[in-house]
């Protein structure tokens, strides 16, 4: 397990030290949809409440309700 | 059924929706560009590591979610999976050039059985046979066997004992349960930050939670960067029924409930009538850390950390755990025991923190992107999980997206998880004195301190030796239930909380239309299963399942009209058809028809109707003892409503494929909810009824789910100098369940709910309505007749409503040009129902009689309108109205109305 966190690290330092400047003019892929960081925003509510009523980690990020899941 | 429908409605939609597009060809595409290309200008571009959400937007979701049947080993259960229906409403408007809102509503419903313990094969707790064919959930004081080792251990048909390890749930079914959320979002922009704000609430009936949040972002390094950073408070109550079916199932006795008081200082249990009520209460703190990266032209980043520490009441107030007792006293190579279910339990508080990573790929070439997410979290229950996610989004040309996901979850068991306990004690002892004589007690009151013994004679003495006079008291030996404290601190058998690994692939289609508009439908396939537990030994194969969702999103871009500008000036150029021939009141449906050929609406109502107050028979109010005498056909009435609701939200889409012709669809989610009381001067019930008049007494009863579905066709027969008429052909499609049941009780099939508790006719419908509209300067006047013609003579459990037939006439005169106000008359007939349940259905009120359905009503309604003329939101319209019943002449026994409030929102474009 350690060893995929340390891979997904040492992948993201690899990206980072990757980076370059890109300018406005240059973003035009970046603005598409398809790159959105969540395409389907709805969808990921309404699975997030799924997974968490099912599973036992915590769904990250703000409060957003979600009520008991007891079910 | 809910799922084909669901996909019949879809399809339909996408019809629609796509002779919209061929309609209007010219519009969209290149516009759609130039505001891509717009959006890439510095200081436009609202996020810029990120590509541009919509500003204004308005979509919905519909979702269901659905179980696959759980392994019992050879019991067959007469329970339907969990099923869940979910709703899901969002709008978003720009307020000022810096200040947004956001809004959401969630409705999700469900029923269906669930596991609510694990226990050994052996043990027998999914009882076949009894009153019920089929499995009901049994595991009140069962004597089980184990080994000398402490495996269960099983007597075959043979008689001969056998080592039996093999593991089962427990499963027990719940009646329909919703919950409602509502949360909403401010936030505020500078040029290279935000910050937000928001709240909300989710309430059900045995929960409730509120919640805050705020959060800010920060853009710099030229917007290749941003910072993000939340904080999150969440206070939870749950106020737990302990159903009387299930309390004997969960050690129930006085001192059991003392007992868990004394053990579990975060949750309360207590005896309230006759219901026993778990409470309990939480708090969540969250923080969250986020970076999002921008790494080259065609690659970004996001990283975050999270921590939240909740306290409190954190277990699921309808799980138990089967816990054997085994007396240590026993010799022999088979040891008897006693199992029960008790009430699980967790710590107190919790910390969790997670690692998330998202990267998102531009694939040069295919012009499609990969984005992969991996979450870590962690806990101190001893939960760690890992979330691997991969997503490819892939654009198809002409607005179509696939996109194909797949994704893997794995778990390690909770520390306290447990399948099943087993505890080296007798479940109950006698209590002895010092001496080793026996303790008797009072069986009427046996904490009175008083206590007795036998003498040699076995006559009842008291402590001091003196007769005691045995007609004056109960003597029953006094127990002394098990020692808490030799069971584990905390202990649950939640699958949720068992080591497991799971797989899910989906795959979602979108299609993006001219005018903003934009569908989406997904499906996903999830499969848990222990062996798939990320290296090693999750639980047996015998805790697998599977389930499946599909969801469907209509989705409105309020802010690509206005960047495109074609929806508006299309719009200005006929003057706006809503506000044509003024607005009809928010509760008239029909009201008015679309101007030109492609022109589209897209609006959602909400209705809420309630019922409250002394039963009516006809006009007069009537009493109990007429009720218990009449009501109920000649048979003695027990029950009768005590209150009402129903609420109703439908989405109107309209479409005009020629001038002269309107299309309508008119998808509805329907929730009730209804009380009843018992009647005074009732008859004694039989020990079935008294059980079942409970069962409907001591709490409210809920349904949810999708309604039947509208189709029409509107057809505009006169328009002239300020006068119109149109006439409407529809069909209403029995989309909407009529087959709910109770829940069971004491082992009874509770039987079908109420006929007016079901969610839909269950009868294909024809509603046909004329509707006449005039209007002269500031006023604007309007009558409507319309009808429902069952062409069933029953549906599928055997029952058909009563046709309707309604007329109405309103009044209105506009305020201002943005505001009216509206007068109106309504008079309603509806016939009695016709036939009756052809199931299990158990009569104990007037309700449950189809002579009771149905009257002649007079309603007055008050309403106000307000239509956006000009502006980023024109084209919008909000309308309410409150309907005020003036007199109702019920058939047979029924409930007083109190009113009616529409809501109706439409955009027009």
């Amino acid at each position: 397990m350690k060893a995929i966190q340390h891979g997904l690290l040492l992948a993201l330092c690899v990206c980072v030290s990757a980076c370059s400047p890109v300018a406005p003019w240059q973003r035009g892929k970046l603005a598409k949809p398809q790159m959105a960081l969540d395409a389907y925003p709805l969808q990921s509510t309404f699975k997030g409440h799924i997974y968490g009523s099912r599973e036992a980690a915590a769904g990250g990020g703000a409060a957003g309700g979600g009520g008991c899941g007891c079910y | 059924m809910v799922v084909p429908l669901a996909g019949v409605v879809v399809a339909v939609i996408k019809r629609l929706l796509t002779r919209t597009a061929k309609s209007k060809p010219a519009a969209s595409a290149s516009l759609q560009a130039l505001t891509a290309a717009a959006l890439l200008l510095p200081g436009l571009m609202p996020a810029s590591a990120q590509a541009a959400a919509s500003d204004e937007e308005v979509s919905f979701l519909y979702g269901y979610y659905e179980e696959g049947e759980r392994d019992l080993f050879g019991v067959n259960s007469r329970f339907d999976p969990i099923a869940v229906n979910s709703l899901l409403g969002s709008s978003k408007v720009r307020l000022s050039d810096r200040l947004k809102a956001a809004f959401n509503y969630t409705q999700d419903s469900w029923s269906g059985a669930t596991p609510i313990a694990t226990a050994p094969l052996s043990f027998g707790g999914n009882k076949e046979g009894g009153v019920l064919s089929g499995a009901t959930p049994y595991l009140q004081n069962n004597n089980v066997l184990f080994d000398k080792q402490l495996n269960p251990v099983k007597r075959d048909a043979s008689g001969a004992y056998n080592q039996d390890t093999q593991l089962v749930h427990t499963l027990s079914s719940a009646s329909p349960e919703i919950r409602k959320q509502g949360d909403f979002k401010l936030s505020y922009e500078w040029d290279e930050a935000t910050l937000d704000a928001g709240g909300g609430i989710s309430i059900e009936n045995d929960y409730e939670s509120r919640f805050g949040n705020i959060g800010g972002r920060w853009d710099f390094n030229q917007k290749l960067t941003s910072l993000n950073l939340g904080l999150s408070y969440t206070n939870s109550d749950t106020n737990a029924l302990l159903d009387h079916d299930a309390t004997p199932y969960i050690y129930d006795a006085g001192r059991g409930i003392d007992s868990y008081n004394a053990t579990s200082s975060s949750g309360n249990v207590q005896k309230q009538n006759r219901n026993t009520l778990l409470s309990g209460n939480r708090q969540d703190w969250g923080t969250a850390l986020g970076l999002t990266q921008v790494l080259n032209e065609s690659a970004l980043l996001e990283a975050g950390v999270g921590y939240t520490r909740s306290t409190g009441y954190m277990a699921n107030p309808y799980k138990v755990v089967q816990t054997a007792f085994i007396d240590p006293a026993q010799t022999g190579e088979l040891l008897n025991g006693v199992s029960i279910g008790l009430l699980e339990k967790r710590p107190d508080e919790r910390n969790q923190w997670t690692e998330n990573l998202r990267y998102v790929q531009y694939i040069n070439g295919l012009d499609a992107a990969l984005h992969f997410d991996y979450r870590f979290s962690h806990d101190d229950w001893g939960i760690n999980a890992h979330t691997f996610e991969a997503d490819w989004v892939q654009p198809l040309g002409q607005g179509w997206t696939v996109t194909p996901k797949v994704r893997y979850y794995s778990q390690d068991a909770a520390d306290f998880y447990t399948p099943y306990l087993t505890s080296n004690q007798a479940l109950s002892k006698t209590a002895v004195d010092e001496n080793g004589r026996t303790i008797y007690v009072d069986a009427g009151d046996p904490n009175n301190g008083n206590v007795y013994y036998r003498d040699d004679n076995f006559n009842l003495v008291d402590s001091s030796g003196n007769p005691v006079d045995e007609t004056t008291v109960n003597p029953i030996r006094k127990t002394i239930p098990f020692d808490r404290s030799k069971l584990p601190s905390d202990y649950s058998s939640d699958h949720r909380l068992s080591g497991f690994g799971a797989l899910s692939g989906g795959v979602t289609f979108s299609k993006q239309f001219a005018k903003g508009v934009s569908f989406e439908a997904s499906a996903e396939y999830y499969t848990h299963a222990g062996a798939m537990q990320l290296g090693g030994s999750g639980e047996g194969a015998y805790a697998d399942y599977d389930f499946y969702t599909v969801n469907g999103v209509l989705k409105v871009d309020l802010s690509a009209l206005s960047f495109s500008g074609g929806g508006h000036s299309a719009h200005a150029g006929h003057g706006g058809h809503s506000h044509h021939g003024g607005h009809a009141p928010a509760g008239v449906m029909f009201d008015h028809m679309m101007d030109k050929a492609g022109d589209l609406m897209f609006g959602a109502r909400y209705m809420r109707s309630t019922q409250d107050g002394t039963m009516l028979q006809g006009s007069n109010k009537v009493s109990d003892q007429a009720i218990v005498r009449q009501g109920c056909n000649g048979d003695p009435c027990f029950t009768t409503p005590d209150s009402m609701n129903m609420n109703m939200i439908m989405l109107d889409l309209m479409y005009a494929p020629t001038d002269w012709l309107t299309l309508m669809l008119m998808p509805q989610f329907m929730d009730m909810d209804m009380s009843t009381r018992t009647l005074s001067g009732a008859p004694a019930p039989t020990f079935a009824q008294q059980s079942l008049i409970n069962h409907h007494t001591l709490h409210e009863h809920t349904t949810s789910g999708i309604g039947d579905t509208g189709v029409y066709g509107m057809v505009k027969l006169f328009d002239k100098a300020g006068h119109r008429v149109h006439g409407t052909l529809g069909i209403s499609a029995p989309t909407g369940d009529v087959d709910i049941k109770f829940r069971d009780t004491h082992r009874l099939d509770a039987g079908y709910q109420h006929y007016g508790m079901q969610l839909g006719s269950g009868t294909w419908d024809f509603k046909p309505s004329v509707t006449y509209s005039g209007k002269l300067d500031k006023y604007s006047w309007g009558a409507q007749l319309n009808g429902t013609v069952r062409l069933d003579h029953n549906n599928e459990t055997g029952f058909a409503f009563g046709d309707i037939f309604q007329s109405t006439a309103w009044g209105s005169y506009n305020l201002l040009n943005w505001l009216s106000t509206s007068v109106r008359g309504v008079y309603t007939v509806q016939g009695s129902l016709r036939n009756q349940y052809n199931g299990t259905f158990h009569q104990l009120g007037p309700m449950d009689y189809p002579g009771s359905y149905g009257g002649r009503y007079w309603d007055v309604g008050f309403g106000i309108n307000a239509f956006v003329p000009s502006g980023s939101l024109q084209g919008n319209n909000l309308s309410f109205e409150w309907l005020q019943p003036v007199s109702d002449d019920v058939n047979g026994y029924q409930l007083p109305r109190d009113g009616a409030l529409s809501a109706t929102w439409s955009y027009a474009f």
